[in-house]
């Protein structure tokens, strides 16, 4: 286990909504190529933990230290939007951009932002298209897929742009039951290429045999935070105990 | 003679008269429709905005003036600012101007009031997801406003916009009680002179319904063009 490179140190990360507090005092580290899995009650602030760290959510106080800046403090990290562009994320209810195609869902954002030419982008998004198996869907508008469909392409829309992680939120959540595979297959391949992925999710199984670390979060407090193998079984916490008594 | 042969005889006879009406009531309804988009499109941008004293200010003037009668607010304009010295002045060579601009200014500042509503409603009612995701890719806001959010936001906004640019057509014919010569002016005109109020009024109401028909089907033939990819 040594040799990891740190990618994400979060230190005391607190997040209030008004007087609800939601996030109280989570430190906990990211190493490159690590496959994280994120579980917990609903409501227990796993989405808001994962949101906190591409600051879609302003977390109240606290550190989350990316490449080396404290992405939180204005001084050092003067533009977000450079900043969420190494992080993929990738969201329970697709988001595809219904007003464009497949391919310009792929390309509009390394074109514009990355200035990539437009036969380069296209080249690229049909190579990875290819690897989620829907290189034949490239002229279709979102309201012509299916869920499962939607979430592979949302996964390469944020591939497009070379993310140094990827943050994934409850990616399955919205799919009916046959089209769950098909996005856990995709995001097992993106494991073994070495990507490092956060991932909030319901799959236990997926949890298990893909997440190298299990990070079990309830009531905006870190209860368990260990290899998944140890953390399902040999869970400690009552918490933990009970809740993975009604899941599994 | 019948009720439709009468209706003829006036058309033939006093066409002019409606003719010019039309005219000017297109001229209103047009200057009003475009300003009111203009200013509109400024109302909704200070509305939606972040800077608070031009946020309350846009939502103190988009409550009041939708709370208030377009008539009240016209005479306003017309009788009552000259009384404290605010008066249009005359231009020489446009025929009427003060009146005209008091009439455009009323019914745009009217307008612009219901467009700002529509504008917003139309952006907000577009799933804030799109913008997380354009946000998450790296775009700014401003660029996920105008490549993701405005494309789709338009397809809310065309229909209601196209409701209310017939009815400034159909409003427009309030300017007539400043004097205005639009159709519902010219109307009273051929009434005062033919005495056949019923028929007249038929051929006003006629009238109006071909504008407001021609230009809601403008309309729904540019939301067919945009609601491909829907």
């Amino acid at each position: 286990m040594e040799n990891k490179q740190t990618m994400i140190e979060v230190q005391d990360l607190c997040k209030s909504f008004h007087k609800l507090e939601v996030l109280k005092h989570i430190s906990t580290n990211f190493y490159k190529n690590e496959v994280v899995s994120i579980i917990g009650p609903s409501g227990g602030g796993k989405s808001t933990f994962l949101r906190c760290l591409n600051l879609l959510e302003k977390p109240t106080s606290g550190k989350i230290i990316f490449d080396g800046t404290d992405i939180c403090d204005k001084r050092q990290n003067k533009n977000i939007d450079l900043h969420r562009q190494k992080m993929g994320m990738v969201f329970q209810q697709f988001n595809l951009f219904n007003n464009m195609d497949v391919m310009r869902n792929l390309t509009v954002a390394p074109m514009r932002i990355k200035k990539m030419p437009k036969d380069e982008a296209e080249s690229k998004a049909i190579e990875l298209l290819k690897k989620v198996g829907l290189a034949d869907r490239v002229s279709a508008y979102p309201s012509q897929l299916s869920g499962g469909q939607k979430q592979r392409i949302a996964i390469v829309r944020s591939l497009m742009m070379d993310p140094e992680v990827m943050l994934f939120d409850e990616p399955t959540s919205a799919l009916d039951p046959e089209m769950i595979g098909e996005v856990l297959d995709v995001m097992k391949a993106l494991a073994a290429d070495g990507m490092t992925m956060i991932v909030v999710t319901h799959e236990m199984r997926f949890a298990r045999e893909v997440a190298a670390r299990t990070i079990f979060l309830a009531d905006g407090k870190i209860e368990e935070d260990k290899p998944s193998h140890e953390l399902f079984d040999n869970p400690e916490s009552p918490r933990l105990v009970s809740f993975l008594q009604k899941v599994l | 003679m019948t009720f439709f042969e009468t209706i003829g005889k006036i058309i033939e006879r006093y066409s002019s008269f409606f003719a010019q009406g039309v005219v000017n009531t297109l001229i209103i309804a047009a200057f009003s429709v475009l300003l009111g988009t203009i200013l509109g499109t400024l109302m909704a941008t200070m509305r939606m905005g972040k800077i608070l004293p031009l946020k309350w200010l846009a939502v103190a003037y988009i409550e009041f003036i939708r709370g208030t009668p377009l008539m009240v607010q016209l005479m306003f304009i017309f009788y009552g600012l000259p009384m404290i010295g605010v008066k249009i002045p005359d231009i020489s060579w446009i025929p009427n101007f003060s009146r005209f601009a008091a009439g455009i200014v009323a019914m745009s500042m009217n307008s612009c009031a219901y467009v700002a509503e529509v504008i917003r409603s139309g952006i907000q009612a577009v799933d804030y997801g799109q913008t997380e995701a354009a946000r998450s890719v790296g775009f700014s806001s401003g660029e996920a406003m105008r490549l993701v959010v405005l494309p789709q936001a338009i397809r809310n906004i065309l229909p209601a916009l196209g409701n209310e640019f017939v009815t400034v057509i159909k409003e427009s014919s309030i300017v007539s009680v400043i004097g205005i010569a639009d159709l519902m002016f010219r109307t009273n005109d051929v009434i005062a002179l033919s005495y056949k109020s019923l028929e007249c009024l038929a051929v006003a109401a006629l009238i109006y319904f071909v504008l407001t028909f021609i230009s809601s089907r403008i309309v729904s033939l540019a939301e067919r063009k945009l609601s491909h990819g829907k």
